[in-house]
């Protein structure tokens, strides 16, 4: 297993097998994008294209935190995710109340937001040892109950133009959701695989062991992750209210379990160490094209349903074969 | 006499063949109002001297709908305190086995009489019987038990609000067109009564064509993801859109962005009320009132009072449009109802002021 955390030191050849186990998802991408264009003549539509993008911008921000508490291992996950993003939609709405000049320290109070459920977290399961699932479920109650005695069940306020902006509008093209996304998996991307950070994420998901004998801060990496994720899925709330544009308690509903599924669908393994955000941008993809392709062909929405939990289990076998093999 | 009662047949006969000629673009408002809502119960068993103790025992308050409907019936239980001496209030957290508990709590607190929003029809049938069979008089409230041991149940017929929308959407668009429908939660009662209400109308309107028909969760969320894939797969094909909730709203901003401006229905959330004024969309709102929790605290007292109630309590609602059809006329000016500094996320309701969510 250590062999493959990622590292300059030790590379094996690069077998068939293994370029394809980790290829895989987006050969798979390529097909269902092909597949979709040819059963579908509304697929390839400008506007098909950006509504895609646009949805997939604030399940792709959350995926990322989500990814990196994957790849933490020990069970790592993040089931708060959704909450913190109701939260934020519901703390811009009534602190804003829809006027611009409030929104970047509004914004910000937001981003702290994040960050404090993940040291929470970060806390609960390093100091304390509650297993993440435990601990981010419960934190994931406890936000809800505070969101709701917050708001007396029903948000005030509405959502400045700026944020409607970042939801909605686009450079060009170029939605400014996922440019937003694009930037934010850069930035992953370096922190993961060029800072001592990222390494030292990749050797504790890889073997605990090993970064223990290296001396690592394990707990203070670990809480940091946990850091991350809260700050993603703060961002993430901030970027699907303002898609969305009305105020509602349940923003973000159902995205602890879609991260988690496109972080596996990505080549992300549960056991931790191995795999990375490429690999989820790609699985958020091709579960908001599956959501799309379901209703452009006519069919009941809660097919998707079926479709999403087929691919998530052939992913998980699809995984599971390369490596037991390796 | 005689002959004024064969007269009178006859214009009835006449104007029923001209009516169904003209079935295509309009039908009367008055066949759908429900005839066996008048079916009086007899209470002077249970009359009692106040002052009362109540029991209010609700499914949940989670989302802003069960939020007002709990304050309607608090805020009506306290401006009745000079016959209610002690009014109790459990939430289940929609879980039936904790309302199961509640209900044996609020029995053994000695309550005159339960009020109860039940979490499932099943699940709360046999307590709900058991404390009818202790004497203690039971009133269903927006949702009801499976069987029909309680003494009245409070609630607004779904399927005319179905009805209702689909009626107004289709004389609006004069008998002819394409619509998208998008209802609620699958297999949630509401949902599906609201569905089969709407589709009956549907059908006596061969002119208009059902493109699809979408579950969207009562989610402004969901409603905008499905409207924008929806805009794609039919375009400009689309002529009105059906809906019963939360998700219009969300629809409305995908119609928006893409520059439709079509009939939409709605109920009467805030967000969408304000928001269809706000884009100009063509729209009719009718609402399953949270008033019905005041309601079920005054039936609750007629009750006690020994005073006939209905089986069935069909609580009055209002109908706004911003255009009128032949049938479907609004009660009030829809901007009367457009309440710019309330929350998004709120509902039509009588409370007091001082009961409105801060």
């Amino acid at each position: 297993m250590q062999a493959l955390a990622k590292g300059p030191a030790v590379r094996s050849p690069v077998s068939l097998s293994s370029a394809f186990e980790k290829y895989g998802i987006y050969i798979f991408l390529g097909l269902l994008f092909i597949t979709a264009s040819l059963i579908s003549p509304q697929f390839l539509n400008p506007q098909n294209l950006k509504d895609i993008l646009n949805q997939a911008a604030a399940l792709g921000m959350v995926a990322i935190g989500q990814t990196v508490v994957i790849l933490i291992g020990g069970g790592g996950l993040d089931l708060s995710v959704a909450s913190v993003m109701a939260t934020v939609a519901v703390i811009v709405a009534h602190n804003t109340r829809g006027q611009d000049a409030l929104f970047f320290p509004v914004a910000l109070i937001c981003l702290v937001f994040g960050l404090l459920v993940g040291l929470a977290n970060g806390i609960l399961i390093t100091k304390r040892k509650v297993q993440p699932f435990m601990a981010t479920i419960g934190m994931m109650i406890i936000i809800q109950g505070l969101r709701f005695l917050y708001t007396g069940g029903a948000p005030k306020g509405g959502f400045p133009p700026i944020l409607r902006f970042l939801g909605t509008g686009s450079i060009g093209p170029v939605p400014m959701s996922i440019f937003s996304l694009a930037i934010l998996a850069v930035i992953a991307v370096i922190v993961l695989h060029k800072t001592t950070l990222g390494r030292q994420i990749y050797v504790i998901g890889g073997n605990i062991e090993t970064a223990y004998l290296s001396g690592y801060r394990i707990d203070l990496v670990i809480t940091v992750v946990y850091m991350i994720s809260g700050f993603t899925a703060a961002i993430a709330g901030l970027y699907l209210a303002g898609y969305i544009g009305v105020s509602d308690n349940w923003v973000g509903k159902g995205y602890e379990l879609d991260s988690i599924a496109a972080v596996v669908m990505g080549g992300t393994s549960f056991a931790g160490g191995r795999g990375g955000v490429m690999g989820t941008i790609v699985g958020v993809l091709i579960i908001i094209m599956l959501y799309n392709l379901v209703l452009l062909l006519h069919l009941p929405v809660q097919v998707q349903y079926v479709v999403k939990g087929a691919i998530i289990i052939l992913a998980t076998s699809f995984y599971a074969m390369f490596r037991k093999s390796t | 006499m005689k002959k004024l009662i064969t007269v009178l047949m006859a214009v009835a006969f006449v104007c029923t063949i001209l009516g169904s000629v003209a079935w295509a673009d309009a039908f009367p408002r008055s066949w759908l109002w429900d005839t066996n809502a008048l079916k009086m119960v007899d209470t002077s068993k249970y009359k009692k001297k106040p002052p009362y103790v109540i029991g209010f025992s609700n499914a949940s308050v989670s989302n802003s709908w069960r939020v007002y409907f709990d304050l309607q019936v608090k805020a009506e239980a306290d401006n009745q305190k000079d016959v209610i001496k002690k009014f109790y209030v459990t939430d289940a957290n929609d879980k039936p086995d904790k309302q199961i508990a509640d209900v044996e709590d609020l029995v053994a607190k000695g309550i005159d009489l339960l009020i109860i929003s039940a979490a499932t029809m099943a699940a709360l049938d046999p307590i709900v019987t058991r404390v009818m069979k202790e004497g203690i008089p039971v009133v269903c409230v927006d949702r009801r038990v499976k069987s029909d041991n309680f003494v009245s149940f409070v609630t607004s017929s779904n399927y005319t609000q179905g009805r209702m929308q689909m009626l107004w959407l289709c004389e609006v668009l004069k008998g002819k067109g394409n619509i998208v429908m998008l209802g609620g939660f699958a297999g949630a009662g509401p949902a599906e009564e609201r569905i089969d209400g709407a589709k009956e109308i549907l059908a006596q309107f061969p002119g208009i064509k059902l493109l699809d028909l979408q579950y969207a969760n009562w989610s402004p969320a969901e409603g905008k993801k499905i409207m924008a894939a929806l805009i794609q797969s039919y375009g400009k094909k689309i002529d009105g859109v059906w809906g019963d909730g939360l998700q219009v709203s969300g629809a409305m901003e995908a119609m928006n962005e893409a520059g439709i401006k079509v009939p939409v229905t709605g109920d009467h959330l805030n967000a969408f009320i304000v928001r269809a004024q706000e884009m100009g969309f063509p729209a009719m709102s009718i609402d399953f009132p949270v008033s019905m929790g005041a309601d079920s605290v005054l039936t609750a007292l007629k009750i006690l009072n020994g005073t006939p109630v209905p089986f069935i309590v069909d609580v009055p609602r209002t109908i706004i449009t911003t255009v009128d059809t032949e049938n479907v006329k609004s009660d009030m000016p829809w901007s009367d109802m457009a309440h710019k500094d309330w929350p998004d996320d709120s509902w039509n309701n009588t409370l007091p002021p001082k009961w409105l969510p801060k």
